[in-house]
């Protein structure tokens, strides 16, 4: 299971956050703000590092930590959503945090497709932050 | 590199054993340069199960030959045994290899192929001296000999080298040739035994679950398959080996601790007494080594190859999830240590691999490294402060001395390893910033440093700004506010630049912390009202920073202007005018924000500013306009230009043959423009603003709706700048509102009117116009003074005793914005003149007003000329003009000269002559003297007076001049109409003769000769039947003298008819020639006809 999801909006806004402990939430946002520095790398073509497909929107892992592993997802339209993992978690291989990806950016699609929902705001949706949860929870 | 890891030599040779029997001293002579040969050249190594063919340098180590040495044919450990088996000889003659060479070879060639070893080689050297030359036989050399005996179908098994000893340029050949033969059977035999080994080792993962199973023995033996792929410069490949390695052992940990398959694991939890540091470089793995040492060893192996391979930067990327796959596994395994050794060696770990990074480190891959380093830096850092906290050696604090304990535990657990002088080793640094605090905070400041440095380098700003909060949380510490604040700033402004609101108000939190640690109350006061107004900060939190806010405006010096932020936002801004706002009224603004603050404030003054608008065409254009009177919140907020929506448009491109070429979208991009670095300016003028009327005003939490005023006292364009809510000395001030919310003020200068009554002004009498003076948006000077002038023949006068005057002036007098002031302008115009002028010259305006006037006078005249016969009357007309009833009395008549005499024949008394009314008199002239050829002009004055009612004394004069001509009489014309013979009366329809007789008037006039007659018959009374006019021409004579024509004429209807009108004329004849010019003296003399 996840520790903490992150969707980031294009302007690198966060409009998005769920944290399995919401303590630690504020902890969290750091890393995940951190992490777009990797994202942005990765997504920047002139940068060496940056190797991977263009059309694969999973980035894989951007950077572990001694306790947390985080991992991160690019939409075509620029929408990054971040998965912290527990690094004692080790039962979670890459497809499965890919699946999980998947399943978030389903529920993102989702929740745009609402025509109450403007583009660009922070998503408030409960029922999203539920299924959000959910997915946290069953991985 | 030769593939022997001799700079290292405590590693283990791996390389091959050749043993070498025969004559051994000719081996001696020439054993240094084949060893060295040997690994100088690479080799194509071929290798079972598909995989690459790799080139290698393989080396060996020479051993002499013994039979007890020699290995097993199914021994794994081939590698450890002797491989490659080499008989050398210098036999040349073959009686002497008959009698004993070749049975030592035989016996030796026997135990090989017991022990079923095919790998052998035999030598013979031969000392060239040119006897091979005379050669004639083939198959006579001791080494065809052996070949023949030996190896008969493998050829290559024996060999000849000319001694190099005594080489020349031909030795060298066989050299080469001997050498290459060995490196390649050499290989062959190494290639099996590394296959074999491979199995092996295979074998053994296979039964890693088994009981009594030991990784370390496991380690060894893949650790050996690692060495000798390195030994063969493959340095890729043994990495793989060390990788597998790692892997399994990080399998075991994982899995093992549940399973409880791996009893072994137990042998690494021990309690860790020793944490030396990881170095790399030459390693030994100590007899039973803990994880610790194990883990360090193994990366120590795997940085080894890297750095063969010249990837430095990955073993810089692999250092990270190393340590914490150490941290990771210590804990797995609940290895119990001393707290802060791990601590410890994570910073002696990432210590040593930073600083062979930066000994390996070239300038072009600086910046490879850096995306690795910067983590390493960080974590380092981190990882010192820990060992700070631990052992009391945090700025502000004194290590107890169980922490000094502590200190000591830990310098005892490191070990020793010094570096060279001027280069201290990781674990002299550690030992050092341990021992003394000062030496502490410059290790970690500088590593915190290193860390942002490197970042920023990589342009990971965010990880900089991070790694800036824990250098400011330390500096604070260390009680250097100005430091922490400036770290905690730039976090800040990257924050906000990235919209992370929480993170932003937890910056405000720490910055307020930091100035009141300073005891700096104006930015304290900053910080906790951004706090107080933040949202994500919890209700308890921001009422107790609220408080703190309140308590510091109270001391505050100067006043503190901070922008609304997120603390009040502007959600509404209409101005409540109706239609433009006139100068010298009140503009109405109505103003709605929301406060964020927890709870209700007192502000001691609400301001808004107005500003002029930008006279520069550029700013005008940069700038966007409300174009209604409300602004909301929804116009008011600012669209990020990289967020809008593109403007996609189509693009079909068709081939001349109007095919489609291609098709596609295009999208025209916004200008992007580049964020302004330097914030708006804040604090504009407010100077000029609308204000609150009651102050002070309590600002509830929420929802706030204002009213403000200000008197419009200049005329022009402003627009709606800024708000400032000011609490005390704290204020607070938005951004420039945009889109500008125009607000209008217009003037409304005085006007001066000259009204006239309704009717026509008449000439000659004094009447009453009105000066109407209308005041605008303000009130003219009192004193000023208006001018009127009028044309000549006009006076005017407004007040009521004064004489009429040309030129006037008139003062202004109080005055009061829209209002209007109207005075009586009294005027007169003279009699006879018609057209006016008044000309007004006012004192706010340059341009005169021209009014032009008409006066029309009381009464007009008109005059006729009457004739019966000889005699004439003059008829005057006169026709009321005037509004009211005008009296007129003393009607005269007078002509110039003595000619005539005028006789009246009017009554005595006065007439009223109403409006519109016509009354005529009538006086006869009557000549003194006949009238002669040539008529003075009569030159006649016609004069009544007149007033306006009874009780006025003042009578005005009304004269009237016309000049009468042409009064002679000179035809008589007798008309008379009667029946035709036989009628007796005229009847309607029936024809009547109409006899016209014209006959001159007196006979001394001078008579012209022909007259023309025209018969006017009015139409529908009479109509003329046959000609209606003609021509009589008098002659000399008497009878001839009277013209007399009957005319044909028919009455039309019955009753008593007028006569024919006829009229005559004098008629020039047509053959004068000049007809056209003669015309003009015409003198048609209209004559009544009886």
């Amino acid at each position: 299971m996840a520790v903490c999801v992150a969707i980031i909006g294009k302007d690198n806004a966060p409009k998005f956050f769920a944290c399995a402990n919401p303590e630690e939430e504020l902890n969290f946002q750091y890393k995940v703000l951190s992490s777009l520095d990797i994202v942005e790398e990765k997504l920047n073509p002139t940068v060496k590092t940056s190797t991977a497909d263009l059309r694969e929107l999973y980035l894989g892992m951007l950077y572990s930590l001694e306790t947390h592993k985080i991992y991160g997802y690019v939409t075509n339209t620029k929408i990054k959503i971040i998965i912290i993992v527990d690094s004692t978690n080790t039962s979670l291989r890459d497809n499965e945090i890919k699946s999980m990806f998947k399943k978030i950016h389903s529920e993102y699609a989702d929740v745009v497709c609402n025509p109450f929902y403007i583009p660009g705001e922070p998503i408030t949706s409960k029922s999203f932050a539920m299924n959000i949860k959910s997915i946290m929870l069953q991985a | 590199m030769n593939g022997m890891s001799s700079e290292d030599g405590s590693l283990v040779d791996r390389r091959p054993i050749i043993t070498c029997s025969g004559e051994i001293d000719v081996f001696s002579t020439i054993e240094n340069n084949l060893s060295e040969a040997l690994p100088q050249e690479a080799c194509e190594w071929r290798r079972s199960l598909g995989r690459p063919i790799r080139s290698v340098h393989i080396g060996a180590t020479f051993a002499p030959y013994s039979a007890a040495g020699l290995p097993k044919g199914n021994q794994w450990d081939l590698i450890r045994q002797p491989l490659f088996h080499i008989y050398w000889t210098e036999c040349s003659d073959v009686d002497v290899y008959k009698s004993s060479v070749k049975e030592d070879i035989e016996t030796w060639l026997k135990e090989l192929s017991s022990r079923e070893i095919p790998d052998w080689l035999i030598v013979v050297v031969e000392n060239f001296d040119g006897k091979r030359a005379n050669k004639l036989l083939p198959r006579t050399t001791v080494l065809d000999k052996i070949r023949a005996d030996f190896a008969p179908k493998q050829g290559d098994r024996c060999i000849s080298v000319i001694n190099p000893g005594k080489s020349e340029s031909r030795s060298a050949d066989s050299w080469r040739g001997l050498v290459s033969r060995i490196r390649h059977l050499l290989l062959v035999a190494y290639a099996r035994a590394v296959s074999r080994l491979e199995d092996h080792v295979r074998q053994q993962r296979e039964r890693r679950n088994d009981p009594g199973w030991d990784f370390m023995r496991y380690f060894h033996l893949q650790e050996e398959l690692a060495q000798v792929l390195e030994m063969l410069g493959l340095y890729d490949e043994a990495l793989v080996q060390y990788d597998e390695l790692d892997v399994l052992f990080s399998q075991f940990v994982a899995n093992g601790v549940s399973s409880n398959s791996a009893a072994w694991l137990s042998n690494f939890q021990k309690p860790l007494d020793r944490w030396h540091g990881l170095k790399l470089g030459q390693s030994h793995l100590a007899k039973s080594p803990s994880i610790l040492e194990l883990r360090a060893y193994l990366f120590a192996k795997q940085a080894h190859m890297l750095l063969l391979l010249n990837k430095v930067w990955e073993m810089a990327s692999r250092c990270l999830p190393f340590l914490h796959t150490c941290t990771r596994e210590m804990s797995i395994l609940e290895v119990s240590s001393p707290e802060g050794a791990l601590a410890c060696w994570l910073f002696l770990a990432a210590m040593e691999v930073l600083q062979t990074c930066d000994k390996f480190n070239h300038a072009d891959e600086a910046e490879d490294f850096s995306f690795h380093t910067a983590g390493l830096w960080e974590y380092a850092s981190q990882k010192l402060r820990c060992l700070g906290e631990l052992c009391g050696l945090l700025p502000g604090g004194t290590p107890t001395s169980e922490q000094l304990h502590i200190v000591v535990l830990l310098s005892s657990g490191m070990g020793d390893n010094p570096g060279p002088p001027n280069h201290p080793s990781p674990t002299d640094k550690l030992k050092e910033a341990l021992c003394s605090q000062d030496v502490f905070n410059k290790t970690y400041l500088e590593l915190t440093e290193l860390s942002m440095c490197t970042y920023k380098h990589t342009g990971r700003l965010r990880s900089a700004r991070l790694v800036g909060r824990q250098a400011s949380s330390f500096y604070l510490l260390l009680g250097e506010t100005q430091k922490a604040a400036a770290f905690l700033g730039d976090a800040l402004r990257n924050f906000e630049a990235d919209g992370w609101r929480e993170l932003v108000a937890q910056a405000h939190i720490e910055l307020a912390e930091c100035y009141r640690r300073a005891g700096d109350p104006a930015k304290l006061v900053v910080e906790a009202a951004r706090v107080a107004g933040a949202s994500e900060v919890d209700t308890l939190e921001r009422w107790s920073y609220f408080e703190e806010m309140r308590k510091c405006i109270e001391s505050l010096q100067e006043p503190v202007v901070i922008p609304f932020g997120d603390i009040i936002k502007i959600m509404n801004v209409s101005v409540k005018n109706d239609g433009p706002i006139m100068q010298d009224t009140i503009i109405e603004v109505e103003l709605v924000i929301d406060s964020n603050f927890p709870r209700e404030f007192v502000c001691s003054n609400l301001m808004m500013s107005l500003e002029p608008e930008p006279t520069t065409e550029k700013e005008k254009v940069s700038e966007k306009y409300c174009l209604g009177r409300t602004l909301t919140s929804k116009d008011m907020k600012t669209q990020d230009p990289r967020l809008q929506r593109l403007k996609m448009k189509k693009i079909l491109d068709y081939k001349q043959d109007k095919q489609l070429a291609m098709a596609g979208v295009s999208s025209k991009f916004t200008v992007l423009k580049r964020k302004d670095s330097v914030p708006p300016q804040i604090h504009r003028d407010f100077s000029n603003c609308l204000e609150v009327n009651k102050l002070p005003l309590v600002i509830t939490p929420g929802l706030n709706t204002i009213r403000l005023k200000k008197k419009a006292d200049s005329i022009g364009k402003y627009f709606i700048g800024q708000v400032a809510v000011h609490i005390k000395k704290l204020h607070l001030i938005s951004l420039p509102l945009s889109p500008r919310l125009l607000v209008e003020i217009k003037e409304e200068g005085p006007t001066l009117k000259l009204y006239k009554t309704a009717a026509p002004l008449l000439s000659g009498i004094e009447q009453t116009m009105n000066l109407i003076l209308t005041i605008g948006s303000y009130s003219v000077e009192s004193r000023s003074i208006i001018k009127l002038t009028t044309s000549p023949g006009l006076a005017v006068q407004v007040e009521r005793d004064n004489p009429l005057v040309n030129s006037l002036e008139i003062e202004v007098g109080p005055n009061f914005p829209f209002s209007s002031i109207r005075r009586h302008l009294r005027i007169m115009a003279d009699m006879l003149s018609k057209d006016h002028q008044v000309t007004i010259h006012c004192p706010w305006s340059a341009k005169p007003i021209v009014v032009n006037l008409t006066f029309t006078p009381p009464l007009a005249a008109t005059w006729k000329l009457q004739t019966v016969e000889l005699r004439k009357f003059v008829q005057v007309t006169v026709v009321g003009q005037c509004e009211k009833d005008l009296i007129a009395e003393d009607a005269v008549l007078s002509v110039a000269g003595e000619t005539c005499d005028i006789v009246a024949r009017n009554c005595e008394s006065s007439q009223i002559i109403p409006n519109g009314l016509s009354y005529s008199y009538m006086w006869e002239i009557v000549f003194k003297r006949q009238l002669g050829a040539d008529l003075p002009t009569l030159k006649v004055e016609f004069s009544v007076k007149y007033k306006l009612d009874d009780k006025d004394d003042d009578n005005k004069l009304f004269r009237y001049f016309f000049d009468i001509n042409d009064y002679q009489t000179l035809y008589i014309l007798d008309t008379n109409v009667t029946p035709l013979k036989g009628n007796e009366f005229c009847r309607a329809g029936a024809v009547c003769h109409l006899h016209l007789t014209i006959s001159p008037a007196a006979e001394h006039l001078p008579v012209t000769q022909s007259v023309m007659y025209e018969v006017l018959a009015e139409n529908g009374v009479w109509a003329v039947c046959g000609r209606t006019a003609g021509v009589v021409t008098f002659g000399d004579g008497a009878e001839e003298r009277a013209g007399e024509v009957t005319l044909d004429v028919m009455p039309l209807c019955g009753g008593y008819l007028p006569t024919p009108l006829v009229r005559v004329s004098r008629y020039i004849h047509g053959e004068a020639g000049t007809t056209g010019k003669n015309t003009g003296c015409h003198r048609g003399c209209g004559l009544s006809v009886e």
